[in-house]
């Protein structure tokens, strides 16, 4: 049980609002952090159930396609 | 094309210690095509011997159905020219009934010993599939491993469905070992992961055999057995009880989509591959729809290129048979980006314009929130020919989003006024532009959207607006249903 889950970003974007903190259990469809795109405030949500291990983004970092927002374990 | 060894690439036949006779085995090909049948309704059309193809009619959901089955107990379920002409004889039935027809896999391609003949035999069936393209439903259960013919035969019918034990490759572990090196196991190579997310191979998921037989069955009714539509049947709910207030907030769609269908119909294809489109398969008032919807939860909903390959199968699959479509618009337009450009997001893109604009069957757009820019056309809008297209009260139709707008379109004044109030005048302006360019008024007057309707009165207008342009016989576009 003790794999890494990363969550990465699908797409450029702001990152409007960090939601979750590390260290939080979270279940899967939880928010973890908000990205801002396409005008639209898009929720990023845990695939699967986890501790939040890291966030590796802070409010209002631009982040590119495939970058690791958060790491779940 | 590659000729597969069967003990390569189904080792678990071969490399099996204690071997189950084959009449008590549970791949044995009649007990799988009998679970698929409706119970007692399976005839068998071919013998059951070692060709390694078993083919029988039968009823699912009481539809009449035609089926073929590979048979792993079988030197791995490898085809040969006996086995392959057991397939095609199937599919000479199904167009001849007009069935729908369902093709178990579970083979490691092409026999081996028989050299160039086998390689001959499976391209018949390929010949044969294509043939039947977009006129009898073909549906695909992949139980085992597939590989070789096996994989290309599935990927050409309409609907993949795959089990648990499930794998899809062209050449196995073995091959791509020896060749490139790289160290994959079966799953990896071709197992749900890959198939379900990354290739777009295979349109559902299952957990278990039992599972994907039903799927099986459920997809080949919702095809091949649309029903009546019955408008009366058909109760209004609040669509948008499961949508954010802010409009500018993202959501999952998938919750929207199961409310316009009848409770517990709907099947997703390819839920987990292009997840910023949904394509859905299920009814409305009792009769067969299609669902495409923009998925604002993921990339924003905007199309990009996989996703607009993903909705233009669909389409011109719903539209071969008959099924009427219903198309949920909220989109912010397409994916910018140099990746998108260079994967060929304008000649991808370009197949879902055409797919729409040439499908016969009832096609009605329901535009939510927002609908902008070359992605608002490519959602089956007014000018593609759409049925009738509805508004929700607050949508939005227009070009680009208005802020947006405004800045190009009053860069030199926007540029002349102090940094501090900059972003009233960009607000204000922008409030002037949705009011004489965007607004669901504007859209009215111009004749691209039809009816502006309340979402508690939605899945009612949906629904008669697909009953008032059916026909019967049920009109369908006289094309294949090529694997785009």
């Amino acid at each position: 049980m003790a794999a890494q889950v990363q969550i990465l970003a699908e797409m450029v974007a702001n990152v409007w609002k960090v939601v979750a903190e590390v260290g939080t259990d979270l279940a899967a469809g939880d928010t973890v952090v908000i990205l801002e795109s396409m005008k639209m405030e898009i929720p990023v949500l845990a695939e699967h159930a986890g501790t939040l291990a890291e966030i590796r983004v802070r409010e209002g970092d631009v982040v590119q396609e495939g970058d690791i927002l958060a790491v779940l374990r | 094309m590659t000729v597969t060894h069967p003990t390569s690439a189904a080792p678990q036949s071969a490399g099996r210690p204690a071997k189950v006779p084959r009449e008590q085995d549970p791949r044995h090909p009649r007990k799988r095509l009998s679970a698929l049948f409706d119970d007692g309704s399976m005839e068998l059309i071919s013998d059951d011997d070692l060709s390694g193809m078993l083919a029988a009619t039968g009823t699912v959901h009481g539809t009449h159905a035609v089926a073929f089955c590979s048979d792993p107990t079988v030197m791995g379920g490898a085809m040969g020219d006996e086995g392959c002409r057991v397939a095609v004889l199937a599919y000479e039935r199904a167009m001849a009934d007009q069935a729908p027809i369902i093709g178990l896999w579970h083979s490691g391609g092409a026999r081996l010993a028989e050299g160039v003949l086998s390689l001959h035999a499976v391209g018949q069936i390929f010949h044969a599939m294509t043939l039947a393209s977009g006129k009898v439903a073909q549906v695909s259960v992949v139980l085992g491993p597939a590989a070789g013919g096996a994989a290309y035969g599935p990927a050409l019918t309409d609907v993949v469905i795959l089990g648990p034990e499930g794998r899809i490759f062209v050449t196995g572990p073995d091959v791509v070992r020896s060749v490139t090196g790289e160290d994959v196991d079966m799953l990896r190579l071709g197992g749900p992961e890959p198939h379900g997310r990354r290739s777009g191979v295979v349109h559902v998921l299952t957990d278990s055999e039992p599972e994907a037989l039903q799927r099986a069955r459920d997809v080949t009714a919702l095809l091949s057995a649309p029903g009546d539509l019955d408008v009366d049947a058909v109760a209004d709910i609040d669509l948008a009880r499961s949508l954010p207030e802010s409009m500018r907030r993202a959501y999952d769609v998938h919750p929207l989509v199961a409310d316009v269908l009848d409770e517990g119909t709907g099947i997703e294809l390819h839920a987990r591959w292009a997840p910023n489109i949904t394509t859905t398969l299920g009814r409305l008032g009792g009769h067969s729809v299609g669902v495409i919807a923009n998925n604002p939860l993921r990339l924003g909903g905007c199309l990009d290129s996989l996703s607009a390959e993903k909705a233009s199968r669909f389409v011109r699959m719903c539209d071969a048979f008959g099924i009427p479509l219903v198309v949920v618009v909220d989109v912010p337009g397409y994916l910018p980006g140099v990746g998108q450009e260079w994967d060929g997001v304008v000649r991808r893109g370009a197949k879902l314009l055409h797919a729409f604009a040439e499908a016969k069957v009832p096609r009605v757009t329901l535009v939510t929130r927002k609908a902008y820019g070359g992605a608002y056309i490519a959602m089956n809008a007014r000018s593609l020919g759409a049925t009738r297209v509805f508004a929700w009260p607050g949508a939005v139709v227009a070009v680009m989003g208005a802020v947006a707008a405004v800045r190009i379109l009053h860069r030199r004044k926007i540029a002349e006024v102090p940094q501090d109030i900059r972003a009233q005048v960009e607000a204000e302006l922008a409030t002037e532009h949705e009011e004489i360019a965007g607004g669901v008024d504007k859209a009215i007057e111009i004749g691209v959207v039809d009816e502006v309707v309340e979402p508690s009165h939605t899945r009612k207008r949906l629904a008669e607006a697909i009953a008032a342009a059916l026909t019967s016989p049920r009109t369908r576009g006289k094309h294949g249903n090529i694997p785009l």
